[in-house]
């Protein structure tokens, strides 16, 4: 069993000749299933928006949503700052930058909720029409992405309080990282495509 | 030692820089958006200036500039398959 | 990592486990048993249509039978049992102890099970009736088994995402010294074309399916006809997916066929590059040509002829790699094997199954013969003719290199002939009830069909009787066949260097690899040792 773990390691070796660590390669893979995955939605979306119209989108709050873009966008810099301490050996400001990012992603989560609680009271819901299951479809898909990614630097603060990363192992926090931009760029393309094209 | 410790040893103010270019761009989108300029020109713009946040993301804080060419294969190709289906799917 | 070692081998196939050979066996066993009730819901709808009019199936329990038979065959067999040899061999043929992500391994095989039983399940609700394709808004008023049928398809296209990467990252990073590129078995690149096509696809359809399932439990609109939904919609989110899993299901298949050819013919595989470009190739055209599934349902006509351009130049590869398999044939010293003899099948059911699938490509002959029986010789051609048969050459070649035991010839020769006599008095007959006008997926039909009709369903209970010699030679061969040494095939690949079965760390030593996978020679025909340090 040690003898089988031991040798476990060198397996990476060809690998590693290419520069490649796996897991980070298998977060760009599953990064490119994903962008099929919200293609699929946004292309919902955009199917019926230019076949229906979508009169209901005068209802949607531009400058409350830009706001929460703002936030998530500033969170995109919590995350690459706290990858950044790290790769210093800071993992006290690697901490707090997570907490800031934990603490915005949480910000941007009321804020959706605040906006889908407002169409609700409108009456746009979810079983309203096809804008509502549209529209709630997709960005409740992202928030759930938002959602699973605060969880996840829950887990990264966590381990990194228990001092799991140093300046030279710290793909963890790198890994979480790419998925946290990447919900990132899904946020900057849906704003544009369901906020602000008319 | 997984990790060739290439990317970002003096990068952290270059990161506040690009912050600040997100952030100018969104809000000229929303003044773009909200300004009542008309016509097909408009969602062009605004797409252009979402990609263009879109690839900054990518390339400084994905670190995809800099980092092996196969991770940006990796995203660019199925974003330009997504953006032919999309384009499909609204014309059909 | 292998925390079972202590534990008797037998019991390890029955858990969590993250040795990816476990993991390969478990995806190979658990399909086939999928493999066997599908094929027991194809051998019912065969014998329902032995004779015009509705005998023992209503028109719903037909639908449901079809539509089963249809899921289960794709979802549950032909796409899992290729990943079960992809797990199996990814890493053995690259020189890797194991995938790169082990644990993740484990949990793509463990979705499978659960999604089976849903799927069984929703037979008893009210199956899903709807079809493979599950058009809506079919799809959206059928019975409660279809949301069952949706989730299930759901979690399946899960564990083939979480496979492809793993697959990917795989054959990248792992790979022993010396294994460039140019060297992967082409059986390794059918796997990496078919992981690119599954990243890109099956999302779309995992979208596609959340949308229905959504429609169905909480009342969303997205298909709904009184309020705007659109059909057409479905079709674009489906086809997306569905016409690239032909070739995800056929990929992997080829790959088998090119491993098999050389060694039965001792000759080095023709044009080892073209067919891994071909590969290649066909995963990207594959991506392109969605569209032409839908040229009957209204779409804009000038898209139409660029898509059926398109849709024939993915013949291209694909008659690239036969000529190559046909070169690599020539002149060979050919051993008719089992896994020849189905690699043989294979190249000639394939080849109608391809052929009639330009006619189809063609919109002056699909506006004829579309959703007619014509389509389900086609479809039946290429998957049951081409990647089942593929999978039947690759169970009997690697079969000693599985269980450590050599199959018995006599009965697996014997289970061929009944295979392919059975497959083709099955399919052929269709082709011609096509052409005369029978529709697909309807339970009755016009006196005119009887005769085609039953030559089809003598062909198919053949089909079904195939199977019994195999099993019988699988089970009776894995307890009592003589011992297979570590080559008993005298193959040249990596999983061929180390013993049989191979140990759970793969190699005593991590292979240097040396030269090309397929290079039979004059002294590698008398048997001349490889370079390569042997293990085991």
């Amino acid at each position: 069993m040690s003898e089988h773990t031991l040798s476990h390691t060198d397996e990476f070796k060809a690998g590693r000749a290419l520069g490649l660590d796996h897991r980070k390669l298998g977060m760009w893979l599953f990064i490119a299933s994903e962008v099929m995955f919200f293609g699929g939605l946004i292309a919902t979306f955009l199917h019926y928006k230019y076949q229906l119209g979508f009169p209901e989108i005068a209802s949607l709050d531009v400058f409350q949503v830009g706001l929460n873009t703002l936030i998530l966008l500033t969170s995109s810099l919590t995350v690459v700052e706290a990858l950044s301490a790290i790769r210093h050996g800071r993992g006290g400001r690697m901490a707090i930058f997570l907490l800031l990012t934990i603490l915005l992603g949480v910000a941007f989560l009321s804020g959706q909720a605040y906006e889908f609680y407002k169409l609700y009271e409108e009456g746009i819901t979810l079983t309203s029409g096809v804008f509502g299951s549209a529209f709630f479809t997709l960005t409740g898909f992202h928030g759930l992405h938002v959602l699973i990614g605060v969880v996840w630097a829950i887990v990264v603060l966590a381990r990194g309080l228990r001092g799991a990363y140093t300046a030279e192992q710290n793909m963890g926090v790198e890994v979480f990282g790419l998925y946290w931009h990447f919900v990132d760029i899904v946020w900057i393309i849906l704003f544009t495509i369901i906020y602000l094209i008319p | 030692m997984q990790e060739p410790a290439t990317p970002s040893t003096k990068r952290s103010p270059r990161y506040a820089a690009i912050f600040l270019v997100l952030i100018a761009l969104t809000l000229i989108e929303l003044w773009v958006a909200t300004a009542g300029l008309a016509g097909g020109w408009l969602s062009l713009i605004l797409l252009s200036l979402a990609f263009g946040k879109a690839a900054l993301v990518a390339a400084y804080y994905m670190h995809l500039h800099g980092d092996s060419r196969l991770y940006t294969t990796i995203f660019v190709l199925p974003v330009l398959l997504l953006v032919v289906f999309v384009l499909l799917s609204v014309v059909i | 990592m292998t925390t079972d070692t202590a534990k008797p081998t037998w019991r390890r196939y029955l858990w969590w486990n993250t040795d990816h050979k476990v993991i390969g066996v478990q995806y190979i066993v658990t399909s086939f048993i999928f493999f066997l009730l599908a094929g027991a819901l194809a051998m019912l709808i065969r014998a329902e249509l032995a004779s015009p009019g509705p005998d023992f199936l209503s028109g719903e329990a037909y639908n449901q039978t079809m539509t089963n038979h249809g899921s289960m065959m794709l979802f549950l067999w032909i796409l899992p049992v290729l990943a079960g040899f992809g797990n199996y061999l990814v890493p053995l043929m690259i020189g890797a102890r194991d995938m790169a992500f082990p644990r993740l391994n484990a949990l793509s095989f463990w979705l499978i099970p659960p999604a089976g039983l849903l799927m069984l399940a929703s037979l008893f609700v009210g199956g899903a009736d709807a079809g493979w394709t599950a058009y809506v808004p079919l799809s959206i008023s059928g019975p409660p088994g279809q949301t069952l049928w949706a989730l299930s398809v759901i979690i399946l296209g899960t564990s083939s995402i979480l496979g492809a990467i793993n697959f990917i990252t795989t054959t990248i990073t792992m790979r022993a010294p010396g294994m460039t590129i140019w060297r992967l078995p082409l059986f390794v690149w059918g796997m990496l074309a078919t992981s690119v096509l599954v990243l890109s696809a099956t999302p779309v359809l995992a979208t596609g399916l959340i949308l229905v399932a959504l429609d169905r439990t909480v009342g969303t609109h997205f298909f709904a006809v009184g309020s705007g939904g659109d059909p057409v919609l479905w079709q674009n989110l489906f086809w997306f997916y569905s016409h690239p899993a032909v070739y995800i299901m056929v990929l992997p298949a080829m790959g088998i066929i090119s491993e098999v050819f050389p060694v039965f013919s001792r000759k080095p595989i023709f044009g080892y590059r073209m067919i891994a470009l071909s590969s290649m190739a066909i995963a990207v055209l594959g991506l392109t040509v969605w569209a032409h599934h839908m040229f009957t349902s209204g779409m804009d006509p000038r898209l139409r002829v660029p898509y059926m351009v398109s849709s024939m130049v993915i013949a291209v590869p694909t008659g690239v790699k036969i000529f190559s398999w046909l070169a690599t044939i020539w002149y060979g010293k050919l051993r008719l094997n089992a896994p020849m003899l189905f690699a043989l099948g294979f190249i000639s059911m394939f080849l109608i199954g391809g052929l009639t699938g330009i006619f189809l490509a063609s919109i002056p002959v699909d506006l004829h013969v579309h959703d007619s029986y014509f389509v389900v010789a086609h479809l039946h051609f290429v998957l049951f003719g081409g990647s089942v048969s593929a999978v039947f050459a690759g169970l009997y070649y690697w079969f000693p290199k599985i269980t450590g035991r050599m199959y018995d010839e006599r009965v697996a020769r014997f289970q061929f002939a009944v295979y392919f006599i059975g497959a083709n008095l099955a399919y052929l007959p269709l082709f011609l009830a096509g052409l005369q006008g029978m529709p697909r997926r309807v339970a009755d039909y016009a006196e005119m069909f009887t005769s085609v009709n039953q030559l089809s369903t003598i062909g198919s209970m053949i089909l079904g009787f195939a199977v019994l010699p195999f099993l019988y030679n699988a089970i009776v061969s894995m307890a009592r066949g003589p011992k297979a040494d570590a080559n008993p095939w005298n193959a040249r690949t990596l999983e061929w260097k180390t013993s049989s079965p191979p140990p759970t760390h793969n190699f005593e030593q991590i292979p240097v690899v040396t030269e090309e996978p397929y290079a039979y020679g004059e002294d590698a025909a008398a048997g001349g040792p490889s370079p390569s340090p042997a293990a085991g």
